[in-house]
């Protein structure tokens, strides 16, 4: 392999690698805003300058491919002094209203600021203002704090495959905003606030809940769709307040889509059922925990009984669900049940030219592997259990006793007469199978909402009635 | 002076009837480069004779042109573009202008002859958007060398076909920097692009593309009909062949378009001889000499030979050989201040030190001529103009701060009188 040196340092390189990618490597963080991996190189912001040996000016690392024997300094003063103009000439109209600012703490125009930038200013003339223009539910704009990095139009231009954001207007009064002012159409527009190095382009659902420092972070994967993104969740005493997609070249490289960037929200809304339900004369009613396994253990304890299980589960509930279902008694039924149209892998495939599949549960793919066969009309049966992971799509029931174990709202088990509240994605560790065959690992980020319990400890809890029952 | 230059252009300037084919294929040997380049040359002898004749590009840069046309690589699979930067719009230039006026054919032979050289089938001409009218006379000399089956299918019976397209720019300095130029050219802003790649690996639509200079173009008809070594023999100094188009302004007698055999004259003989002396008598304080952009020489450092490499030694440039000439009653900051607002005004907005320090140069110098200004101001101001220099993602910034910087090693007392309250803006 070819080598390069930095700041003194032997790097080897793969030819085509930018001195960003290369000074990494050695341990060497050059600041960069208008750079990212995942977009095309524009070299506008001049922050990333490096010295490279027989080059007389500055040279801007995210431009420049390394190159056999390449000598690069990144910390003569010559760059110093660039990085600092740069830094001097990006506050000199930004509003530097960091204490109100959401992006605060993790803000790489903070950052670097503090690493490159000066104490003191030496501009004293009016900043430059601007008036927002709404760009819809997900982003909320504010274009004063904007350093004009585009990567938020290239993240449209080049990934979102939407032409949206633009720069308009030129010099010192460019603006960048939608076409005619008009709000952000894509799917995938929370990328745009994960991506902006400053806080101009916010998360409408994150802004003002949180400061970014106080929040605990965990790594897991997206339960939106087969794909498999990798995320994380952020949280805080129990809250989840944000989900942001996780660095994963093979699988969601760098993004994610709205749908499961914002999927977590029911797992903490009202209308989800967190206790055990009984259905009574008056409609659904809180129960304890033991009744409600008793009930559902003498329900299934004879007639034609049918599990459906929901491809949103995990590898791990799936086969314990399998394997109580043989050791509860013989002649159980096992189907699956997840997006209509979409039961087996060979119907899913990619719902976009981006990330989303057809498969709106995680692992189709999974409860293939373990060999449970998708249901295949309507569910009939004396007595059915629905397992649900929580966003399975229930089809039609008909049945003379239903019981729903995991997660659900109250609207979706209104026709239960049992529901045995588990777990939702955020709150269990397991594993699922995306649609290409990968096997990731779910974690728990926060605790389980009110009493719901595991879908592991519901089997047990069943079993033991039995066994006890067997006994007696 | 002039009556001793052998001249190539300006003989053909200033009479409307000389823009037709007619007077092109009667007075100036029309179409006959062409007809001995598609009738027999190959590309890299139309390539080599370039080289031969030392042409520098007249665009601002300076750059060799056979040079730029060999860095076109001929085993490439893509089309490939010969584009015409017309945009001229460097403060002070308007040379290209008279070229398109009066001698639109040469240019259209250059395009045909340069476009055989570097394999395009189709060039473009970009010409800046205000020049409406000459717009349209190039237009119309198009169509008649298209009747004249000069451009079009089968050219001159060779198999060869080429088509040209103007096309008319919205008014932007930028779009002068040849890949600003090619992304306006294809339809998107006009932002210079990061380089590498260069245009002549990936230009116009991505695809292999020489960008030249109106006058570059317009001389390629004399190199093949003189031979190479013959043209570069005009030039009057190493490695500058040819003669020059000047574009002489400011506090002169007589400010016009002049033609000079390169590097035969100074600056002073310039001034006195074709703009016959300063304007009402008045002393000369300085010359800006190739364009607005170009570092300012005091009137001591005018006896400097008019060419690229002598320009250079003395810290300035010869640009786009637009001199302008400033004599003892102007005043340096609001000339400054007026320069600075200009590329303020232009600045794409792309990259930071241009957005904004070209702004808030601006600011300062606005400032200073206002009696607004702290002492310090001054040196924030160099201070900032060398923040620009040397670190934008094109050659604005450095437009920009090169002013800024001569004028305050130059004329700096000019600006302390200001910031001290002993100068007031009127």
């Amino acid at each position: 392999m070819p080598k390069c040196f930095i700041d003194g340092k032997e790097v080897e390189f793969n030819p085509g690698e930018n001195l960003v990618k290369v000074a990494k490597r050695a341990g060497v963080e050059i600041p960069v805003f208008c750079y990212h991996p995942g977009l095309s190189v524009v070299a506008q912001c001049r922050m990333c300058y490096v010295e490279v040996e027989k080059m007389p000016k500055l040279q801007t690392a995210c431009s420049t491919m390394a190159a056999e024997g390449m000598v690069v300094k990144t910390q003569s003063e010559a760059v110093k002094k660039g990085r600092q103009g740069t830094m001097e000439f990006l506050l000199l109209n930004h509003p530097l209203d960091c204490p109100i600012c959401d992006k605060a703490g993790e803000c790489d125009l903070q950052d670097n600021s503090f690493g490159h930038g000066s104490a003191t200013m030496r501009h004293g003339e009016e900043r430059r203002t601007y008036v927002d223009v709404d760009m819809g539910p997900v982003i909320q704009k504010n274009m004063n704090r904007c350093i004009h990095c585009t990567r938020c139009i290239r993240f449209g231009d080049e990934i979102a495959g939407i032409h949206e954001m633009v720069a308009i207007k030129r010099g010192n009064n460019i603006d960048i905003t939608t076409i005619d002012g008009k709000q952000l159409k894509t799917e995938y527009a929370g990328n745009y606030s994960d991506i902006c190095p400053t806080g101009s382009l916010t998360l409408k659902d994150f802004r003002f809940k949180k400061r970014a420092w106080m929040l605990k972070k965990t790594a897991t994967v997206c339960e939106g769709c087969s794909k498999g993104c990798n995320m994380e969740v952020q949280h805080e005493g129990n809250v989840i307040y944000r989900c942001i997609p996780r660095e994963n070249l093979e699988i969601n490289k760098f993004w994610m889509c709205d749908e499961g960037r914002f999927n977590y929200r029911y797992t903490q809304d009202e209308a989800r059922v967190v206790d055990p339900k009984l259905r009574g004369p008056e409609g659904p009613k809180t129960a304890a925990w033991q009744d409600v396994i008793a009930t559902v253990e003498s329900k299934i304890r004879n007639g034609e009984v049918l599990f459906l299980v929901g491809t949103d589960l995990t590898n791990e509930e799936l086969s314990a669900i399998r394997e109580a279902s043989t050791a509860l008694r013989s002649g159980i039924q096992i189907r699956t049940f997840g997006t209509p149209g979409v039961t087996r892998t060979t119907e899913d495939g990619p719902a976009d030219n981006i990330l989303k599949m057809k498969s709106k549960t995680s692992n189709l793919n999974g409860a293939e592997k373990l060999g449970l066969e998708p249901l295949t009309g309507d569910a009939r049966a004396e007595t059915v259990i629905v397992f649900r992971g929580g966003r399975a799509g229930i089809p039609k029931i008909e049945a003379k006793w239903t019981a729903g174990v995991g997660v659900f709202t109250r609207e979706e088990s209104s026709g239960f007469d049992s529901v045995l509240p588990g777990l939702a994605f955020t709150e269990k560790e397991g594993t699922i199978t995306n649609h290409s065959g990968v096997e990731q690992r779910l974690a728990r980020a926060v605790r389980p909402k009110g009493t719901c319990k595991p879908v592991s400890e519901i089997l047990m809890s069943l079993l033991n009635i039995k066994s006890k029952a067997g006994q007696a | 002076m002039s009556a001793e230059q052998n001249t190539l252009f300006i003989q053909h300037f200033w009479k409307d009837s000389n823009r037709t084919l007619d007077y092109y294929l009667k007075q100036m040997n029309g179409y006959e480069a062409a007809k001995k380049v598609l009738g027999g040359m190959t590309p890299d002898q139309v390539v080599d004779e370039v080289k031969k004749a030392n042409i520098r590009g007249r665009g601002g840069a300076g750059f060799p042109m056979g040079m730029k046309w060999s860095f076109i690589p001929k085993n490439s699979d893509k089309p490939k573009y010969l584009v015409c930067n017309a945009d001229e719009s460097e403060p002070g230039t308007c040379k290209d202008r008279q070229i398109i006026r009066y001698t639109p054919h040469l240019l259209i032979e250059g395009l045909l002859i340069g476009s055989f050289a570097i394999g395009c089938r189709h060039a473009y001409v970009y010409i800046r958007g205000e020049y409406v009218r000459e717009a349209q006379l190039l237009n119309e000399a198009i169509d008649e060398a298209r009747a004249a089956g000069y451009i079009g299918k089968n050219i001159f019976g060779s198999g060869y076909d080429l088509e040209i397209t103007v096309h008319r720019g919205a008014g932007a300095y930028i779009c002068g920097e040849e890949t600003g130029l090619l992304n306006s050219l294809e339809g998107k802003r006009g932002e210079p692009r990061v380089k590498p790649p260069f245009p002549a690996v990936s230009g116009a639509f991505s695809c292999p593309t020489a960008v030249n200079n109106v006058e570059s173009i317009a001389n390629v008809p004399h190199i093949i009909r003189m031979g190479g070594e013959a043209f570069a023999g005009l030039g009057k100094i190493d490695k500058s062949g040819g003669t020059r188009l000047i574009s002489l302004s400011g506090h002169v007698q007589k400010p016009g378009v002049y033609e000079m055999q390169a590097g035969s004259m100074t600056l002073r003989q310039i001034i006195e001889g074709f703009g016959g002396g300063m304007l009402n008598g008045r002393r000369l304080k300085a010359v800006i000499p190739g364009g607005s952009s170009s570092p300012v020489l005091t009137a001591e450092e005018i006896d400097v030979v008019y060419d690229v490499e002598p320009l250079m030694k003395i810290g300035t440039m010869m640009g786009s050989a637009a001199i302008m000439v400033i004599n003892e009653d102007t005043d340096m900051v609001k000339l400054l201040l007026r320069i600075t607002k200009f590329y303020a005004h232009e600045s794409c907005g792309q990259c930071t030190p241009c957005r904004e320090g070209c702004h808030w140069m601006e600011s300062i110098l606005h400032k200073i001529l206002h009696g607004e200004a702290k002492p310090s101001d001054i040196d924030l101001l160099v201070d900032v103009a060398g923040n620009i220099g040397g670190k934008t993602l094109c050659a604005l910034g450095d437009a920009a701060a090169m002013p800024v910087q001569s004028f305050l090693k130059k004329f700096r007392p000019e600006f302390e009188a200001y910031v001290k309250g002993q100068k007031r803006h009127a």
